[in-house]
């Protein structure tokens, strides 16, 4: 007798190192069944399939506790390969297609059908001849089944992405004995009628008996597609839920949830609505996994506007876009005056600073001392601390070094001094010799991406109390982009939700979680409200 | 815990030998001019003369053995072949007589002998000193001459297009030489002596006569009193003549001897000592790869001691590489801030700065200006062509190893083309058969030959210092430690450094590198002049293609990796690489002698050298 659950992981408990990342989850799938997992970024969905999928992560960072049971049989997944043996196949966020190969190799891809020959009669089997017509009705039957009519033959290069992703679901399908698909965020890349065409898909291969593990952030498709749906919320389960005890509001409410108390807590003040300080307009930036697809907002002078949603959905896009560091378009107004795109320098010059979400990357040169770092922006683009001989210029060693000490002793950087390297500092002094750099430029607006991202509690609460500080006493406006919705709530003035590149609303940090789960998966509140009234 | 407790134990006894051997060392040493060293000197000089006069002695019984043989089968009316037997038997007989009786020395009373050897030793030498001042009073009359007619031969061999050198030191023929009328009369005593000195011997050996003595006279002179004697040099000799058993205590001879490798020894020693108790605090400041280097060249500075090379020389003649390669290895400086890594394409410099040289040539342009003029012409071209250069990493980013070290390969290729080709017409460049220019151009006093290194050169004993050379690296140095602290010296670090962090700022990467590129180039082509002029040739062709090489590897070894350096890792870089290279060579045909192992080892430990340095591109700890 077939058991009840097809997959069944018991009280899943993984540790990286002193970091618990999974405790106690535990998910149970039906044959046939759609299950959504739903969860924000670093919610622990990744590590679930990866203890599932048997990564050799999870192996050299000491297993994981709990247990596996597939069938009914407790099962010890050893590797990828294994869970492919078994029955588990995977469809990618990223497509692992090979372009150069028609799609019937892409599908038949190490599975090949094979006839022997003479030479393979003699030198053994990986010199048998591909019998092409067989590999071709198979995969034919394959892409029938997902509903696409393409020629087999046809290259997967120059294929639309949404088509890519059906050859991809094509493959897994293919492969006989499978019994578990897991979709990454299949419908990340689709356009609207193919993430329709895609749910269909969905629901026919589930009908044919093999249980599907949908992950999303998009609470629609959930609602649309799944029978059940499995919430994890910072790496615990949150919620196990069928899809008819349940609505878009749960969900989105479950998502979020409220982690505990603010790190900071700042006394509330209506929030200004005077002067506008930065008017966007259009913005799209071509950021690599972090698009903005046209956003129009306005900053008012003195406030501080958070900007949240989902990793990958563009808010990083925002600041980036508007210094220029990526390709842009659009209109930016700063203080009534227009903005000229396309440097970074110019941005620097107009008075906006910004301090980067990628601080090894972009935000710090690590091989040179503090000093160096503080006040390099004021000394290239205002051309502060350089002693002038003519056309020849020096460094001010005696300037630098007063204002790193006051710096230094500000923000409480923690180091050995102004001359050490910022390569040898923690994540969090790195941090604050970020924002100390963009304070030497005496900035009127500050944009602060993702400000407490890798470092440790006292750390925030310092870079946030910093940033409040900047805020009251010295009236800058500032936009902080960050994942943490509760660091946005507990010092925002309001709150912009992003989702797929577009701004869904400007929210009050009081507002409720069900709001911002719903913005976060893209549907603006208000409407949705407006939709279930009517 | 442990750990350091043996490593200050270890570097206590270290410590102790060292004080040990410095000690027996200072005690000895004095000992060389004073009682005991003569002493030792006079018993082994009376054992070697004593026994080269037995060899005499043996030959002179044989001498008189062949006479009775001869007259004895003479008279018995034997014929020739009877007589050859009879004598050749007789010889045999007597050697095996005298040469198997070994003398018994210590009955020998040697006393008068002794007195008149000291005496004889004295006259010789003030013979000598008399000689040698006469000499280079010669010498000093016919320099000029001699001078003024090798340089005629030389500017005879240029119009004939002959391979010429560098002007090697001319030497005064001494054929002319005369000896002076003082030196006859102290010739004479001496030789006055020398019949004292043989009576003496007589008085030892009955058997010697007059004709034995006078064919002993040169090999006892030679004995006695050789130019240039010391203690040293006398005590080896005696004892390669196997007169060791003379002396009653051999270990005080050998520490009198050793006294100064003692003492060379023992300050080793100390070294050891404390690079070993501060290893880790050596190994964190400095890094691995400049203690081990460091710690290389000590060891070959000790060897150099201890083999009696001339250690200051050998020093100074590093001090003229570290200059003459300095500016070299400062090339690297700003194309490693600047992002392009190590600037292997350097040759495209070292080309620009070699047609300044020749132009330099070809218009006669003497001395300093002369000097001038080519780092214009060869700055300036090497601006245009590092601008090029600069054109294609900009468009190669990312590849710069590989770009740059194909780059280089193919200039030099490139330019074996052009020297044959390039219209020069003076005949000191050109080869006077057929075109093109000759592999190593001579430098000489009528070009910049040394103009850098003998300005303000002076010397202290024999450590020559090039004065011009080390101020004018230092300069160089200067210059570029002042461009990297202004404003885009500032911004074009922070390009090497991070390119996406000074874009983010709105610094132009790519004006940046071409900035960097093009002065690492022009330096570049300095550096060549420099070197040139210091070594006395420019080479052409196939001869630049290492020098990229060698001055990376010189820039990674002092501390620099391929994204981040300073001047001082010049400095120390070039000093250790020139400073092994220099004393590493004489010791090592110390080691391997009379081989021609020299060139191989050359190869061996500069090209050993450049894959260490490379296998430490990544540099050291960040200070």
């Amino acid at each position: 007798m077939a058991a009840e659950y097809i997959l069944e992981m018991k009280n899943i408990t993984k540790k990286y190192g002193e970091n618990t990342v999974l405790s106690d989850v535990s998910l149970k799938i039906r044959p046939g069944e759609i299950h959504a997992l739903l969860g924000e970024n670093g919610a622990g969905k990744s590590t679930l399939m990866n203890v599932l999928f048997g990564m050799p992560v999870i192996h050299a960072t000491g297993g994981f506790g709990g247990e596996v049971l597939l069938d009914g049989q407790k099962t010890m997944i050893a590797s990828p390969h294994d869970a492919m043996t078994r029955g588990i196949g995977m469809v990618h966020q990223e497509f692992m297609l090979l372009p150069g190969f028609s799609i019937t190799e892409n599908i038949k891809l190490n599975r090949e059908i094979t006839r022997p020959n003479v030479v393979s009669r003699v030198l053994g089997k990986s010199l048998e001849t591909l019998d092409m017509h067989a590999m071709s009705h198979d995969a034919r039957s394959a892409l029938d089944s997902v509903g696409m009519s393409i020629d087999e033959y046809t290259r997967v290069h120059g294929l639309p992405v949404g088509y890519m992703q059906f050859v991809e679901i094509a493959r897994e399908i293919d492969k006989t004995g499978v019994k578990l698909l897991v979709f990454d965020e299949p419908t990340a890349v689709l356009t609207e009628s193919e993430a329709t065409q895609l749910i269909s898909v969905m629901k026919d291969i589930a009908s044919k008996g093999i249980a599907i593990i949908f992950i999303t952030h998009r609470l629609d498709e959930v609602m649309a597609a799944a029978n059940a749906i499995t919430i994890l919320r910072d790496g615990k389960l949150a919620a196990v839920r069928q899809i008819e005890e349940t609505s878009l509001v749960d969900l989105a409410e479950l998502m979020i949830g409220r982690k505990g108390e603010g790190v900071v807590s700042v006394a509330s003040r209506p929030a200004p609505h005077g002067k506008v300080a930065m008017r966007v307009k259009d913005l799209v930036v071509d950021m690599p996994g972090e698009e903005v697809k046209g956003v129009s907002f306005d900053v008012f002078e003195g406030e501080i506007l958070g900007i949240g949603g989902l990793a990958g959905q563009g808010k990083i896009g925002i600041p980036n876009g508007v210094m220029s560091l990526y390709p842009n378009e659009g209109t930016i107004e700063l203080f009534g005056e227009t903005l000229k795109l396309g440097n970074a320098g110019d941005a620097l010059r107009s008075g906006i600073a910004m301090v980067s979400e990628d601080r090894k990357g972009v935000g710090l040169l690590l091989d040179q001392s503090i000093e160096d770092n503080i006040v390099f922006n004021a000394m290239q683009i205002k051309g502060e601390y350089l002693m002038k001989f003519g056309p020849f210029t020096n460094k001010n060693d005696a300037a630098i070094r007063a204002v790193a000490l006051r710096m230094i002793k500000e923000l409480d950087i923690r180091c050995f001094g102004p001359t050490q390297h910022a390569g040898t500092l923690s994540g969090g002094n790195q941090q604050k010799v970020c924002i100390a750099r963009a304070l030497a430029m005496n900035p009127k607006f500050l944009f602060v991406s993702e400000p407490t991202r890798g470092i440790d509690i006292g750390a925030k609460r310092l870079v946030l109390e910093t940033l409040v500080k900047l805020n009251r006493e010295r009236g800058m406006t500032i936009v902080m982009v960050s994942s943490e919705l509760q660091e946005l709530r507990s010092i925002s003035d309001r709150i912009a939700i992003v989702s797929e590149g577009k701004l869904v609303d400007i929210l009050d940090p009081n507002a409720s979680d069900a709001d911002f789960g719903l913005a976060m998966s893209g549907i603006k509140p208000g409407e949705h409200k407006q939709k279930g009234e009517n | 815990m442990t750990k350091k407790k043996s490593r200050k134990i270890i570097a206590v006894v270290l410590a102790i030998l060292a004080a040990a051997a410095i000690v027996l060392g200072a005690m000895n040493l004095p000992q060389r001019t004073g009682d005991k060293g003569n002493a030792i000197i006079d018993a082994l000089r009376i054992r070697t003369l004593l026994n080269a006069t037995g060899d005499g002695v043996v030959e002179s019984y044989v001498a008189i053995a062949k006479k009775e043989a001869t007259a004895k089968v003479k008279a018995e009316g034997g014929g020739m072949s009877a007589i050859r037997e009879a004598v050749k038997k007789a010889e045999e007989e007597t050697r095996a007589q005298y040469s198997n009786s070994t003398t018994d020395y210590s009955k020998l009373d040697t006393t008068a002998l002794a007195a008149a050897v000291t005496d004889y030793a004295a006259l010789l030498e003030s013979y000598d000193a008399i000689a040698l001042k006469a000499e280079n009073a010669y010498i000093e009359e016919n320099m000029a001459a001699a001078q003024a007619a090798a340089k005629a031969e030389r500017e005879k061999k240029i119009a004939a297009g002959e391979e010429v050198g560098e002007e090697t030191e001319v030497s005064v023929d001494m054929s002319g030489f005369v000896a002076t009328a003082e030196m006859t009369a102290a010739k004479e005593k001496a030789d006055a002596q020398y019949a004292a000195v043989g009576e003496a011997l007589k008085g030892i050996y009955p058997v010697l006569d007059d004709s034995a003595l006078a064919t002993l006279k040169d090999t006892i002179e030679k004995i006695v009193y050789t130019r240039g004697d010391d203690f040293t040099v006398k005590y080896d000799r005696y004892m390669a003549a196997g007169s060791g058993e003379a002396l009653d205590d051999k270990m005080s001879g050998f520490m009198v001897r050793y006294a100064d490798d003692l003492i060379y020894a023992g300050v080793g020693l100390i070294v050891a000592a404390l690079v070993f108790l501060f290893s880790e605090l050596l190994i964190a400041k400095l890094g691995i790869p400049r203690v081990i280097i460091g710690v290389f060249f000590i060891l070959l500075c000790f060897m150099c001691l201890l083999y009696d090379l001339s250690l200051p020389t050998l020093l100074s003649n590093t001090l003229v590489r570290m200059g003459m390669n300095s500016i070299m290895v400062l090339a690297m400086v700003p194309g490693i801030q600047c992002g392009i890594s190590l600037n292997l394409g350097l040759p495209i410099g070292l080309v620009c700065g070699l047609i300044g040289g020749l132009m330099t040539i070809e218009l006669n342009i003497p001395g300093a200006l002369g000097f001038m003029f080519a780092i214009i012409v060869g700055g300036a071209l090497a601006a245009g062509a590092g601008w090029l250069y600069a054109q294609l990493l900009n468009r190669l980013k990312g590849e710069e190893m590989g770009v740059t070290t194909y780059v280089g390969f193919s200039i030099v290729s490139l330019m074996c083309i052009a020297w044959l080709v390039l219209p020069f017409r003076s005949l000191k460049l050109r080869w006077p058969l057929g075109t093109g220019l000759r592999n190593t151009i001579g430098l000489d006093s009528s070009n910049f030959a040394h103009i850098l290194d003998d300005f303000w050169a002076f010397k202290i004993g024999s450590f020559e210092v090039p004065t011009g050379l080390l101020l004018f690296m230092l300069a160089c140095c200067g210059l570029v430690w002042l461009f990297s602290r202004s404003k885009t010296g500032v911004a074009m670090q922070a390009v090497g450094n991070n390119p996406r962090f000074a874009e983010a700022t709105g610094i132009d990467v790519d004006k940046m590198r071409i900035i960097g590129t093009v002065l690492s180039t022009v330096l570049g082509a300095v550096g060549i002049l420099v070197y040139s002029q210091s070594y006395g040739f420019m080479q052409l062709y196939t001869a630049p293609r290492q020098m990229g090489f060698i001055a990376a590897s010189a820039i990674l070894i002092g501390g620099a990796s391929t994204s981040r350096c300073k001047i001082s890792h010049v400095l120390v870089g070039t000093f250790l690489f020139q400073g092994v290279l220099t004393l590493g060579m004489p010791v090592a045909n110390v080691l391997v002698p009379g081989s021609t192992i020299s060139e191989t080892l050359r190869i061996l430990i500069s090209n050993g050298i450049i894959l260490y340095a490379l296998t430490k591109s990544g540099g050291g700890s960040r200070g």
